[in-house]
């Protein structure tokens, strides 16, 4: 959902780490299960500051957006029925 | 824990994560290790650090578990599983039916060599107890099978065949109670028995299991 917030910015991995809450032994493994999928780019950028290695960056392809968005769907009308029926 | 030691810890994990992952990962190795020189935190270094060693374990588990000799392993150790779970209830049978012959070449099997220090347990035992090794044993012969034939759902046989094996090793306990006569008398070899057990429903959870993407 993270990735889905701005599809076209490419995120770093300790960016990611920090919006999710989710652990580096967690995140890893999800992005390369994702990448494997092809519903993830990633490619290595030059580092902001110089002396530091090159960082790998990440953004959903469009199959991933897709699926993100199917994903997201389900999930809010849940909250939408669960609201609705509260009231 | 000093900044210094922290970072540097966090380094030293940070290399073993990268070497750990499988090969056709390791840009992912080199990724996860050049994002740690971005953190500027030391001890959110190290934790970082310390989850790249989970992922890089993760990953190189999944991928030894896809190959033929890691599923062949895998596989050998549910049917050696399989095997225990029958070798009581066969040695009951030959001793029962008076196949001495057979009872003789299982009991040098068993700790002490003899079958006929067994005598008093297996005269003990309850008639249901050999149906429900019986029993574990072919769930877990149908979760190596499934496993085998890539159906899935092969893990809730074999966890089912362990709950059948623990109430077993509960049974026996009162029988060995009641007798005197204790089958396997070091604890660490039976505890072994049961750790190995629950590593292999692991394992073979982990080799099967769905690949699923997080909705974070």
């Amino acid at each position: 959902m993270v990735l889905l917030k701005d599809p076209q910015a490419w995120q770093h991995g300790y960016a990611l780490m920090k919006q999710t809450g989710l652990q580096s032994g967690t995140l890893y493994p999800l992005l390369v299960r994702l990448s494997d999928q092809s519903l993830l780019d990633a490619e290595w950028r030059e580092a902001d500051k110089p002396g530091k290695p090159p960082r790998h960056v990440y953004r959903l392809t469009p199959a991933g957006l897709a699926f993100a968005r199917e994903q997201a769907v389900p999930a809010s009308k849940k909250i939408g029925a669960l609201s609705g029926a509260k009231a | 824990m000093t900044q210094k030691l922290c970072r540097r810890l966090a380094q030293t994990l940070m290399r073993h994560a990268a070497r750990i992952m499988p090969a056709r990962e390791k840009n992912w190795g080199e990724a996860m290790q050049n994002e740690l020189q971005v953190i500027e935190d030391d001890q959110v270094a190290l934790r970082w650090a310390f989850g790249c060693v989970i992922a890089g374990f993760t990953e190189r588990m999944s991928a030894l578990l896809q190959t033929w000799y890691g599923r062949s392993g895998l596989a050998c150790l549910i049917a050696l599983l399989a095997v225990r779970e029958f070798f009581a209830p066969l040695l009951i049978f030959a001793y029962r039916m008076q196949y001495l012959g057979l009872a003789h070449f299982l009991g040098l099997r068993t700790e002490g060599d003899d079958y006929r220090r067994l005598i008093p347990v297996m005269d003990a035992t309850p008639s249901w107890l050999p149906v429900l090794w019986v029993a574990a044993g072919l769930l877990y012969l149908i979760a190596l099978w499934r496993m085998l034939r890539r159906t899935g759902g092969s893990t809730a046989p074999f966890f089912l065949g362990f709950a059948l094996e623990l109430v077993g090793i509960w049974a026996v306990q009162s029988v060995q109670a009641a007798t005197g006569v204790v089958v396997t008398p070091n604890p660490i070899v039976r505890a072994a028995g049961v750790a190995l057990t629950l590593a292999a429903g692991l394992l073979l959870w982990w080799a099967t299991r769905k690949r699923t993407l997080a909705a974070n």
